[in-house]
């Protein structure tokens, strides 16, 4: 019983019925057609045949009829036909059988009947009329004619039933062997990665079916589940390097004041300097923390209207000190309000990230501006271009990873989690992070989806959840 | 000030009580949520410093609701170990008046302490504040030290008003980044002092006694005492 659950044989018998199905609802109106046109049609021609001889009986007497009778039958027009013209005694007159049959009625009228014709049996369809003065005229047909077609219409009936059953179950039978042979390699596959090994993939072709199709959804998936495993186990390295180096600091640091025992002052100092490294390492904790709670798309619940160009203008602001010092140029280039819906923190953060790093990167007299343009359909779109370095186009993608950064800026303070950050929160917004060449520096764009509602407050600091606004005496 | 403080980590206790009593404040203590809102229900705190998640018996947020229902305004400072900004959220929402994430350093917890009572006290609508010779309109927007008009930013308006409103407080890096820039968030970097720096040009620069000071481990204050 087992075969009955596959669902590849369920199917074709499924398939079987309705092809049996659909040949019994197109023999059944076929049949009835064929019992009542042709028989029918039938009675039609021997009535008018009979109407014909009555005519001529009417008009030439039963003398006429006789010799009319006698010629038809001398030249053959009569056919397959019966005819028999009898005195009002049943006493043949012309025709071509010897005498009344037996079993036909002497009452006028259509029937038919089994006759013995030249010593055999067979069916007849009759016309009998009773002509003037009491003469019979019997017109009959014999329907063995049809016998054999109708024979035929069967025999071709059964054969495509033996056909499609035939058919039916072969074709379930390999049906069902090929698609357990697909999903049997399926089976392999997602075998071979439950025992740990990601890197399999589903065979799939490049013009493929509904399986195939489906082997290509599965095999993304697997890229992307590749890639997330990837992401944990890279940052659980990255964590255990970026962690262990103030960690390893801080250890060394506090066991030399338990072996030394220095004066005072240098103590406090070095304790001063521990307590700066616990910052780090809370720091890049926190960083961590707030990815998770990114990746989970959680803070989506939370998204309002916020005006992006405010939001940047905010930021720019913000950096407008640090650019100074640094003798570059920092600005800022919009046109007019650009809402979108999202979360206030998040995107501020994100921009405060991408300035930041841009004006890390950046030379001393070179240029960052950020740009926030509207598109036709609304859509908003922030860039923040630089004049630094920039990013070779191979390294793009790895900037975007946890924990990454380029070698060329070893050194540089920050946990290195800046980009991927800004990318987390732009995916959270159904963006991506675009990287491009700014010829020379680097490029990096993050396009919004738009939001069609109007904004409610003209112009705030950073528009802000309305829970957070708990300094009334500042405000 | 008379805090109360609901807690049950020792070592955070211990270190909380003692930073308090240095710096001039008496403090109760309880570990249990179920004490700690019987107190706080029936003696006259300036503030509460509540744990978030206490062991057992009641939910901090529940407390402050409970709290808030029985109409006492004391002002409460979160603790919590929740860095989420939704469990921030919720802290506030449920009628808390400032969160602060574990860990902490002390100078933050005593400078948004201060902030919070001195908050309760003076909720009257100010136009004009002043601190020693330094003036500032909050309706003209006109910022004057002695006879001198001073030309601000819009921003440098902003830091310098939230700083006159907690004169002779210590506010925090922290403080100024949530309040003035509203940003929640760390942007990693010390662009606030430079901010502080940038303000102090021009409020102090040409004048004998500075009245924006750097506060060591803690952050700034404007005061017109020594």
């Amino acid at each position: 019983m087992k075969a009955l659950r596959s669902s590849a044989l369920r199917l074709s018998i499924g398939y079987t019925c309705l092809g049996l199905a659909a040949l019994a609802l197109f023999a059944a109106p076929l049949w009835y057609a064929w019992r009542v046109t042709i028989e029918d049609s039938r009675m039609d021609i021997l009535q008018a045949d009979a109407q014909r001889l009555t005519d001529v009986f009417q008009h030439d007497g039963p003398e006429g009829l006789r010799s009319f009778i006698a010629e038809r039958i001398g030249m053959q027009i009569a056919n397959e036909r019966l005819l028999l013209f009898t005195d009002p005694n049943l006493k043949p007159l012309a025709g071509n059988i010897g005498a009344w049959p037996a079993n036909v009625p002497v009452r006028p009228g259509n029937y038919t009947l089994k006759l013995t014709l030249d010593g055999e049996p067979t069916t007849v369809a009759l016309v009998h009329d009773e002509l003037a003065h009491g003469y019979h005229l019997l017109v009959g047909r014999d329907i063995a004619f049809y016998v054999p077609l109708e024979r035929r219409f069967w025999y071709a009936l059964i054969g495509a039933v033996a056909i499609l059953l035939t058919l039916g179950t072969l074709g379930g039978v390999l049906i069902r062997r090929a698609l357990m042979a697909r999903i049997h390699v399926v089976r392999a596959t997602v075998s071979a990665i439950m025992q740990g090994d990601l890197a399999h993939r589903l065979p799939t072709q490049q013009m493929g079916d509904e399986l195939n199709t489906l082997s290509q959804s599965i095999n993304r998936m697997l890229a992307q589940i590749e890639q997330l495993v990837h992401g944990v186990r890279n940052v659980s390295n990255a964590i255990a390097h970026d962690l262990r180096t103030p960690l390893t600091e801080l250890r060394v640091r506090l066991e030399e004041l338990l072996l030394t025992r220095p004066q005072p002052e240098v103590a406090f100092a070095e304790i001063d300097a521990a307590v700066a490294d616990v910052d780090r390492v809370i720091s890049i904790f926190n960083a961590l923390l707030r990815l998770a709670e990114i990746d989970s798309g959680m803070r989506r619940s939370g998204f309002i209207t916020v005006d992006l160009a405010e939001v940047a203008a905010s930021a720019v602001d913000f950096y407008q000190p640090a650019a100074e010092l640094k003798g570059s140029h920092l600005q800022l280039l919009r046109d007019g309000p650009a809402p979108v819906k999202g979360d206030p923190v998040l995107l501020a953060q994100a921009l405060s990230n991408l300035i930041d790093n841009a004006l890390k990167y950046t030379p001393a007299d070179g240029h960052v501006v950020v740009t926030v343009t509207r598109g036709a359909d609304g859509g908003v779109t922030v860039t923040v271009a630089d004049s630094g370095p920039g990013i070779p186009e191979a390294d793009r993608a790895k900037v975007i990873e946890r924990f990454y950064r380029g070698d060329t800026s070893r050194g540089t303070p920050g946990v290195g989690l800046g980009l991927s950050l800004v990318e987390a929160i732009a995916r959270l917004h159904g963006s991506s992070l675009g990287l491009a060449d700014n010829g020379p520096g680097l490029r990096v764009s993050m396009a919004l989806g738009q939001d069609t509602r109007p904004i409610e407050r003209p112009a705030p600091a950073a528009p802000q959840r309305g829970e957070l606004q708990h300094e009334p005496a500042y405000l | 000030m008379k805090v109360l403080l609901i807690e049950d980590n020792e070592r955070v206790t211990q270190f909380v009580l003692k930073g308090l009593a240095e710096s001039g404040h008496t403090a109760d203590h309880t570990p249990s949520g179920r004490d700690g809102m019987f107190l706080a229900a029936s003696e006259p705190y300036d503030a509460i410093i509540l744990d978030r998640m206490l062991p057992g018996d009641i939910d901090g947020l529940a407390i402050i609701e409970a709290l808030r229902k029985a109409g006492k305004r004391t002002p409460i400072l979160i603790l919590s170990a929740l860095s989420d900004v939704d469990e921030r959220i919720r802290g506030l929402r449920a009628g808390g008046d400032d969160y602060l994430t574990k860990p902490f350093a002390f100078g933050e917890l005593l400078a948004r302490l201060d902030a919070l009572t001195r908050r309760a006290q003076a909720e009257t609508v100010q136009t004009k504040l002043e601190v020693a010779d330094l003036r500032v309109d909050l309706l003209t927007r006109r910022v004057m030290r002695g006879s001198r008009d001073i030309a601000l930013q819009p921003r440098e308006f902003k830091l310098l008003e939230y700083l006159m409103r907690h004169a002779d407080q210590v506010v925090t890096r922290t403080m100024l980044l949530e309040n003035v820039w509203d940003y929640h968030f760390d942007p990693q970097t010390n662009l606030i002092d430079v901010h502080i720096s940038k303000l102090r040009q021009k409020i102090d620069a040409d004048f004998e006694r500075p009245l924006l000071r750097t506060v060591r481990n803690a952050g700034y204050t404007l005061t017109s005492h020594d």
